[in-house]
């Protein structure tokens, strides 16, 4: 007789691995196809780490002593990837690069406020004070 | 249970393979992007499937210290990302 437990372990490690992989591969094929940066922020900033997530699940429920390191990972994970893409999108608008086929932009108003503050391009001079 | 373990290390190898593919072609991707935002998001992503890659090591090796490593790697990237994208827009980091 097998232990039912185990069983159940096996089953739910082989069903996060799955899932994770297919995660990543979706995120990376967001990353390919999307047409813009703000899209792609979607892939890169959600799916991506997903991926990571669901194979660390698999990590804490299978290897029994790594529970504490898998958890850690996630929260750390979950709390970090916004302010990546928060950073990401927002030095993508101060570049200026605007949103693909957007039908309006909230930001323009900001935008117009900022290009005297924010040096927009590569090569000017940064502010001196502050 | 020996069949499940069995499954278990044949998904775990397949998932290490796809994900190693999967790095391979971003960072082509890295190399040969469009914007400098491009490849900063190419990196971002190259960190979390090195991620993946390690938490993959950690299950199937048994080795704890993958995940040590994976802490670290996580929180280099976090910081790096940001620190790189104040760069580009203010052209300073701090």
């Amino acid at each position: 007789m097998e232990n039912a437990f185990d069983i159940i372990v096996n089953l739910t490690a082989i069903a996060a691995v799955c899932l994770g992989t297919f995660f990543s591969m979706v995120a990376v094929l967001g990353y390919f196809r999307f047409p813009d940066v703000y899209t792609r922020l979607h892939t890169t900033g959600k799916v991506g780490v997903f991926g990571v997530v669901f194979l660390l699940v698999a990590s804490a429920v299978k290897a029994e002593a790594t529970w504490g390191y898998a958890l850690v990972l996630i929260f750390f994970l979950i709390a970090s990837s916004p302010a990546t893409g928060h950073a990401i999108a927002s030095a993508a608008y101060r570049l200026g690069i605007r949103p693909h086929n957007a039908v309006r932009n909230d930001l323009s108003d900001i935008a117009s406020r900022d290009s005297g503050t924010h040096p927009a391009k590569f090569g000017t001079k940064p502010k001196k004070d502050s | 249970m020996q069949t499940l373990d069995a499954a278990l290390n044949i998904v775990l190898y397949g998932s290490l393979v796809i994900h190693v593919l999967l790095m391979a072609v971003v960072a082509v991707r890295l190399w040969s992007g469009s914007h400098v935002i491009d490849r900063l998001m190419a990196s971002d992503m190259l960190t979390n499937l090195a991620l993946a890659v390690l938490v993959l090591g950690a299950l199937i090796y048994h080795q704890n210290i993958f995940l040590d490593v994976a802490l670290g790697l996580a929180a280099l990237g976090f910081i790096s990302v940001i620190a790189f994208a104040r760069y580009l827009t203010d052209r300073r980091m701090f």
